[in-house]
């Protein structure tokens, strides 16, 4: 009895220091919001699952709290980046937050679509909440800072790396394991080297011939800036090839000239992840990042690297995916030397990516946006969001028990990404991004489909990389 | 005197509007195609570059091969609009038909459907391994249609999109005009002993002429100018089968920020617009200009 009146008690007490705590932060929010009581604030982001929940959670639930109306445009990849570059450089001030994928940042900064938000909540202490600590968030943060004077520029709303999936069930099964066995002589187990990933698409191809089961996703879309993404920033990196194989400081790209677009490795990179159609289903010379977490979701392929802000749904959401409680996680498959070069700082293995939110220099409603991109960078916000999203850019997020939770159920997804997080990185810091992008690209597609050799494809990319550097004005 | 006056103040708001959206801008694209500009590059000011964009657009083999690959689209999807557009004109005009109200009103629907709309909705109708199209091309004729690897496949998809979205606005405007025909003549030329050849050839094609030049005109002009369905479609792959002038020019302009050379791109353009429309109308009319 004493223990229930002591057990009643403690509940009593928890109960009202949390609604004071909750009351108080309610009034902050509600204080500093007051002199922007009404006004509407316009977002811009691409459709992910990490975006959805702001615009149907964050946003109503900040309009609670403030009275400040959130309109939210979650819109295809190319269509925001069109449609916010377009109003940042008219100066038009349609948006008052942005999406800023880690990729782009440098660019924006270049040429200062940005507000510094460091400095903005320093002039402005009274819309500087309490909640919002930049040293709550993991390293990821550190992308959007700028780098001359360290300032945040960007609140990160969603991170996560390109991990290897490949399907548990189909890799455990000891009917399966056999076969393989039988038909290679090597053990069924995820892929450490490209010859053992390719072994597997072959062998789950012909297994799979009569199962609309194929051995491989490829992100190997013949017109879409995504091939260009999965091959130099998901595939080449495993070989060896870092920064899109541009040096950083000469900006030379060719091999002749000291850089490594269409070196050895570069050309047996591609080679490889070429060869690796023939092992893919059909859909895959349209996929971009959404075609092939559908892929994997809807049970074609037996592995993939798949952008992680897909893991999530992918293994727990069992109304998109059929694969729920099978899918695997693990790191890609390197070349020799590749693993430790990481593990020291030297390369990389994969792709970090994300995003944040920053508002651009022509907002017309920069205070009001602040208090926003506040509100979404608070540790309480944090878990829901992730379970949303699988998407992690606090450190405290990863302890939360439900997040222990679903990291179980997507076998250790965010555990790699927390532990193993270091070995991935994101784009390099290159303003001249889209430029290249759209110049090296196309020798990309025209590869996918044939038209030209790999080493042909790299070739031509990286002479015609140089010559665009030196347009504009970078290589001299 | 007195009457033009009041004419020229009539219409001064639309002259004025004209003015600011469409003599400013050219004239800035003008401008622009004189000088080296990028907003990327590390020095981000405009350069005079005098004529250098144009020069360089003579040896841009993707710049030429986007434009020949566009006028081969506009010369086959006009040619076949046209004649699909007649014939279905008669079809849907004949008092015999069953349900002609209903099936004017089925044919016309793809007109209201946006751009976009139509070219997401035929993304997946043939996209690879999820598709209806390529499912069941294969199951009955046995045929691998791709449009993300085979550049026939893409260039022939794009051609039916046109065709399904922009027949109807032909037949449309081909009835107006087959609806307004006097009968006289072709009673006269029936007595006269022509056969139906004769009587399309030159009795209708003459009197219809106005009609189909216009037609014509507006079918041409939108064909050239092709980005949202395609982008849609096929993001002008496979590599660059169906990489029209419009994306190339939007590549060049919005990614790439190259401005002054995609200023120079979409100026030449204009010019091979307007000459196409020029030999057109020499072409249809007999003349080399001037109003009717």
């Amino acid at each position: 009895m004493n223990n229930f009146a002591k057990a009643v008690g403690v509940g009593f007490v928890s109960l009202g220091l949390w609604s004071s705590t909750a009351l108080a932060q309610d009034s902050w929010w509600k204080t500093a919001a007051q002199p922007y009581q009404g006004a509407t604030i316009r977002g811009i982001s691409e459709s992910t699952p990490a975006s959805k929940y702001v615009e149907q959670v964050l946003g109503p639930k900040f309009t609670e709290e403030t009275g400040i109306k959130v309109e939210f445009e979650a819109t295809s990849w190319d269509q925001m980046y069109d449609k916010a570059i377009k109003d940042m450089e008219a100066n038009t001030g349609i948006y008052d937050f942005v999406y800023i994928e880690q990729d782009i940042v440098y660019t924006y900064l270049a040429r200062n679509f940005l507000v510094d938000i460091t400095k903005s909540l320093a002039d402005n202490a009274k819309i500087a909440s309490p909640d919002f600590k930049p040293e709550n968030f993991t390293t990821f943060l550190n992308y959007f800072k700028d780098p001359k004077s360290g300032n945040v520029m960007g609140v990160p709303m969603e991170a996560f790396i390109k991990p290897y999936l490949y399907r548990k069930d189909l890799f455990e099964d000891p009917a399966i394991q056999k076969a393989y066995k039988d038909a290679t002589g090597a053990d069924l187990k995820p892929a450490t080297t490209h010859e053992e990933y390719t072994q597997i698409a072959k062998f789950f191809t012909e297994y799979g011939a009569d199962k609309e089961l194929w051995g491989t996703t490829v992100q190997a879309s013949s017109s879409h800036p995504a091939a260009f993404y999965e091959f130099f920033e998901s595939v080449a990196p495993t070989f060896g090839v870092y920064n899109w194989g541009i040096d950083g400081t000469t900006f030379a790209a060719t091999e002749a000239n000291g850089g490594q677009m269409n070196s050895a490795a570069a050309k047996k990179a591609l080679n490889y992840w070429v060869d690796l159609l023939k092992y893919a289903p059909p859909e895959s010379t349209s996929s971009t990042w959404d075609e092939v977490a559908g892929t994997f979701a809807a049970g074609r392929a037996a592995q993939g690297l798949v952008y992680g802000e897909n893991a999530a749904w992918i293994a727990t959401d069992e109304s998109k995916s059929t694969v729920v409680g099978k899918v695997g996680v693990a790191l890609p498959p390197v070349e020799a030397g590749v693993m430790e070069a990481a593990g020291s700082g030297k390369g990389y293995i994969g792709y970090y990516d994300g995003g944040a939110f920053g508002i651009p220099h022509s907002s017309k409603n920069k205070d009001a946006s602040l208090l926003f991109l506040q509100y979404i960078g608070q540790a309480s916000v944090q878990t829901d969001w992730a379970l949303a999203g699988s998407r992690i850019v606090m450190n405290s997020t990863y302890d939360d028990p439900k997040i222990v939770e679903q990291d179980q159920k997507m076998n250790g997804y965010y555990t790699l990404m927390r532990d193993d997080g270091k070995l991935f990185a994101g784009a390099p810091p290159y303003p001249f991004h889209s430029q290249v992008l759209q110049v090296v690209a196309p020798f990309i597609y025209k590869a996918i489909v044939g038209e030209i050799k790999p080493d042909d494809a790299l070739d031509q990319a990286a002479t015609a990389a140089e010559a665009e550097l030196v347009k504009l004005g970078y290589r001299k | 005197m007195r009457q033009s006056n009041i004419g020229w103040l009539f219409l001064a708001p639309a002259t004025l509007i004209l003015f600011v959206v469409g003599f400013i801008p050219f004239i800035y694209i003008l401008y622009v195609g004189f000088f080296d500009w990028n907003t990327n590059a590390l020095d981000p000011t405009l350069r005079w570059a005098g004529l250098q964009n144009y020069r360089n657009l003579v040896f841009d083999t993707t710049f030429l091969s986007s434009l020949a690959r566009t006028l081969v689209f506009a010369f086959i999807v006009v040619i076949s609009e046209l004649l699909l557009g007649y014939v279905l004109a008669r079809a849907l005009m004949a008092d015999r038909l069953w349900g002609r109200q209903f099936f004017r009103t089925i044919h016309t629907l793809p007109i209201v459907v946006a751009p976009i709309a139509v070219g997401a909705t035929w993304r997946l109708l043939c996209v690879p391994g999820f598709g209806i199209v390529p499912y069941y091309l294969k199951l009955w004729f046995g045929i691998d249609y791709n449009i993300s690897t085979n550049a026939y496949h893409a260039f022939g998809t794009a051609i039916i999109m046109d065709l399904w979205h922009w027949t109807p606005f032909v037949t449309l405007s081909l009835m107006a005009g087959l609806t307004a025909l006097p009968k006289e003549p072709l009673e006269q030329a029936q007595i006269d002993g022509g056969n139906k050849l004769q009587i399309f050839w030159y009795v209708i094609v003459p009197m219809l002429k106005p009609v189909l030049l216009t037609t014509v005109f507006i079918r041409l002009m939108d064909a050239l100018r092709s980005v949202d369905e395609i982008w849609m479609l096929t993001k002008g792959g496979p590599a660059e089968a169906t990489r029209f002038i419009g994306l190339h020019i939007w590549i060049n302009v919005f990614p790439k920020t190259d401005y002054g050379y995609g200023a120079a791109m979409s100026l030449l353009t204009l010019y091979v617009t307007i000459v196409l429309s020029w030999l057109l109308f020499v072409a249809m009319t007999g003349r080399k200009g001037g109003a009717q």
